[in-house]
């Protein structure tokens, strides 16, 4: 089994040349690739895995069947993690400049600079760490809220919103001792360390 | 007029030495039939007058038509007799008011004794009524006078017949009875008589009863002349206005009691709205107005008739001020339409011969960036595969299969480029081979004719020098203008731009032992050291566009003909291409 926290770059590429010599690229460096001959066939693979593995999508422009455009837009829309590397032609800078403002990451002139291309998908690789990791936590949060009762909860948005304990007793109609009882439950289920541990925690799975 | 009024006033005064001209009483008289037959008439009045009225002095002054008017405007007459008709006028124009009317003792009608009668010479084939006159020619004595005109003009418009269907209107002039003679010389088909003249006539001897016959007669009874028309009250003794009013009224009790002479006498003012009524339906003398219209009562007549022309002028001047611009709009839309035409046509000539000079090279414009993506995609490969190795031996690996399958890759796309490759030069061969003998000099010359158009628009000489006696060369004509084809554009190419460019291309052919050799020269910059190196190789170019193809062609051309084909830099700048073509005679040996 390989190692879920090892990169992963994805070429979309419909020369097959294209695909193997940059697999053989990527693999020069010790970078684990998986090619797909489409945009279509990628789409297939992706409904059935979850992205959990850091990495970059390497997406050729010009391809027949969806283009590389219409799948950086589909991706967007699911909320596709990855950052997105455009292959483009030559002189091809409208569609680059289209794919940069469809919140590609970056794109490559063909033809590119072997170094060029490899510095990109390090830097992409390290940013898809960063953004799995913020879904992750995110995760996490929305996970353990789970297991918060309905008084826990209530308790949990009254601390949120910075009210001390006896107001909290007083809006719920319950004694202070009993809210203690519940914020001391919440911190546990939430693993919280501390109050501001918390807040920062909830914050982010806003 | 005015001329011949004051002569008459002047005669007036000499015949009347007695009494100054401002003394006498003057009588204006309507001399129709000249100043002694005016005299003649009227004599016994005016002696009647004097001898009634012994304070004053009467002057006959004898006056034509205009003569009367002009001398009751100017006041040069205290009194007027005149005819019927010009009496309405006078009375209309200058105030002047009738006083007495000449009356005919010997008539059942006393004061009605003016008509008029229309005669034809008498025949079996004449008109009967007035209407018959149609097309005849007939004669009046004046078109002024009444009893001789303007009467015989009612009646005709009474039965609707308009004298414009008469052939003609002869004015014969005074005296009346030349109208007879006017009929009897033929010179008209009718004529028009002041009633009882022609009875005048007859009686005096100047007629014959049965020479003449009357049309649209009609009877009056107890009138004793024959008739075409009505009667009409006889002439009138008229005051002007400025006369006074004692003298008229003296003048007036005198002309009442005056005893007839010649049956002629004057009585009591007559009624003259008869006379008016004529000169209505007639629309002439004071009435004139009625068939000459006022502006003003045409433009209230016709007003909406002159809204409708002014529009239609309007819109007739807008039509033709709009038509105008459109046509000149049009006419600049449509001379810059055959110019862009022509501009576009001209481009499109231009383009196509380029065109057609760009294929004879074997290099399709259009084709270079399908080729150069074409070869992208192996080359972009292979640079992968290389560089993936590279960093896998410098990251101090030797999977002797990882590297093996880089170098795999690295072939399998070095063979895809070299397919892509063949695939052009099929493209650029296209056809089989076909040796002949050929005259190089007469390739050389076709090919310049060919390119000439080229070089003179990029403002380039050629210059061409041939052997003239050159052996014939085994070779495929198209294969050899295709190769001089790319020499002369890479001369081109290179002397664009550049300071030597109007020295020009040299083309020169000449023998080389057993060959015949062609130097294209240029005066470009030449050769540098690294371009000499790869300048054969396939794919390799200096210019911006070019695929590094031509040279490569050129020398497989070349060779394949068991020639050879090099470069090599003028001492004196620029570069010489040269090739060589085995002689036929050599080949066979």
């Amino acid at each position: 089994m390989t190692d879920p926290t090892a990169p992963l770059v994805l070429i979309v590429d419909d020369d097959e040349a294209m695909r193997r010599s940059m697999a053989f690229l990527f693999a020069s460096v010790g970078l684990e690739s998986q090619s797909f001959a489409s945009a279509d066939a990628f789409l297939a693979a992706l409904a059935e895995t979850r992205i959990v593995r850091p990495g970059a999508l390497v997406l050729d422009v010009r391809m027949p069947g969806t283009s590389g455009l219409e799948l950086q837009r589909l991706l967007g829309e699911r909320g596709f993690p990855l950052p997105i590397l455009i292959v483009t032609g030559h002189g091809d800078v409208p569609m680059a400049v289209t794919a940069l403002k469809a919140g590609a990451h970056d794109f490559i002139e063909k033809p590119f600079k072997e170094q060029y291309l490899l510095d990109m998908v390090e830097g992409a690789i390290r940013l898809s760490r960063e953004r799995l990791a913020k879904v992750e936590r995110r995760r996490t949060v929305a996970e353990r809220l789970t297991r918060l009762g309905k008084r826990e909860r209530e308790v949990l948005d009254g601390i949120l919103a910075g009210k001390p304990n006896k107001v909290v007793a007083y809006e719920l109609d319950l004694s202070i001792k009993t809210i203690e009882a519940y914020r001391a439950s919440v911190m546990t289920k939430m693993e919280a360390g501390s109050l501001a541990e918390l807040a920062r925690m909830m914050a982010e799975a806003e | 007029m005015r001329v011949v009024a004051l002569a008459v006033l002047v005669c007036a005064s000499v015949f009347s030495p007695s009494v100054s001209a401002e003394d006498a009483v003057r009588i204006g008289v309507l001399a129709f039939q000249g100043s002694e037959r005016a005299a003649q008439d009227f004599e016994p009045t005016i002696a009647h007058l004097e001898r009634s009225l012994p304070g004053h002095r009467f002057a006959m002054v004898p006056l034509d038509l205009d003569g009367i008017a002009e001398a009751v405007a100017t006041g040069g007459v205290d009194f007027v007799v005149t005819n019927p008709g010009d009496y309405v006028d006078l009375e209309q124009r200058f105030g002047v008011t009738r006083i007495a009317t000449l009356e005919s003792r010997d008539r059942s009608h006393p004061t009605d004794t003016i008509g008029s009668v229309v005669v034809v010479p008498a025949g079996a084939k004449r008109p009967q009524g007035l209407a018959d006159l149609a097309g005849k020619r007939l004669a009046v004595v004046s078109t002024q006078a009444f009893g001789g005109w303007r009467v015989v003009w009612r009646e005709m418009d009474d039965v609707g017949f308009s004298p414009k269907r008469l052939a003609d209107l002869v004015e014969t002039g005074f005296p009346m009875e030349t109208v007879l003679a006017a009929l009897r010389e033929g010179k008209a088909d009718a004529g028009v008589l002041r009633a009882c003249v022609l009875e005048d006539a007859i009686a005096a001897g100047r007629a014959q009863e049965e020479e003449f016959a009357v049309v649209g007669e009609r009877t009056v009874a107890g009138f004793p002349c024959r008739l075409s028309s009505r009667l009409y009250p006889d002439w009138p003794f008229a005051r002007l206005a400025a006369t006074s009013p004692d003298l008229a009224k003296a003048v007036t009790a005198s002309l009442l009691s005056m005893s007839p002479t010649d049956g002629r006498a004057w009585t009591a003012p007559q009624d003259y709205t008869s006379v008016h009524a004529l000169f209505r339906q007639l629309e002439i003398g004071p009435y004139e107005y009625l068939s000459r219209p006022t502006l003003t009562g045409f433009l209230r007549d016709y007003w909406h008739w002159f809204l409708v022309a002014g529009l239609g002028i309007v819109w007739w001047i807008v039509h033709v001020a709009r038509v105008e611009t459109l046509v000149r709009r049009r006419t600049a839309e449509l001379t810059r339409e055959i110019q862009e035409r022509e501009r576009a046509e001209q481009a499109a000539r231009r383009h196509r011969e380029e065109r057609d000079q760009f294929s004879r090279l074997g290099i399709l414009g259009e084709m270079a960036s399908n080729i150069a993506h074409e070869l992208n995609q192996p080359l972009a490969a292979i640079t992968n595969y290389a560089e993936g190795m590279t960093r896998f031996i410098d990251g101090g690996r030797t999977d002797p299969a990882f590297l093996r399958d880089g170098a795999r890759g690295i072939l399998g796309q070095s063979e895809r480029a070299a397919s892509i490759i063949r695939r052009i030069r099929a493209f650029v061969r296209r056809r089989e081979s076909a040796r002949e003998d050929l005259d190089l000099d007469e390739v050389v010359r076709e090919t310049l004719a060919l390119f000439e158009g080229l070089a003179a628009r990029r403002g380039i000489p050629l210059r061409v020098y041939l052997a003239g006696d050159l052996p014939k060369v085994a070779a495929d004509r198209v294969e050899i203008e295709q190769v001089l084809l790319n020499l002369l554009q890479n001369a081109v190419d290179a002397m664009l731009d550049q300071p030597g460019r109007e020295t020009g291309i040299t083309v020169r052919t000449s023998r080389d032992g057993a060959a015949v050799k062609v130097a294209v020269r240029d005066h470009g910059p030449g050769l540098t050291p690294e371009t000499e190196a790869h300048l054969f190789e396939t794919f390799f170019t200096t210019k911006p566009q070019g695929l590094g193809l031509g040279l490569s062609i050129c020398r497989t051309i070349v060779e394949s003909h068991g020639g050879r084909l090099w470069a090599a830099n003028n001492d004196d700048g620029g570069l010489t291409m040269r090739f060589t073509l085995p002689s036929a005679t050599t080949e066979a040996t």
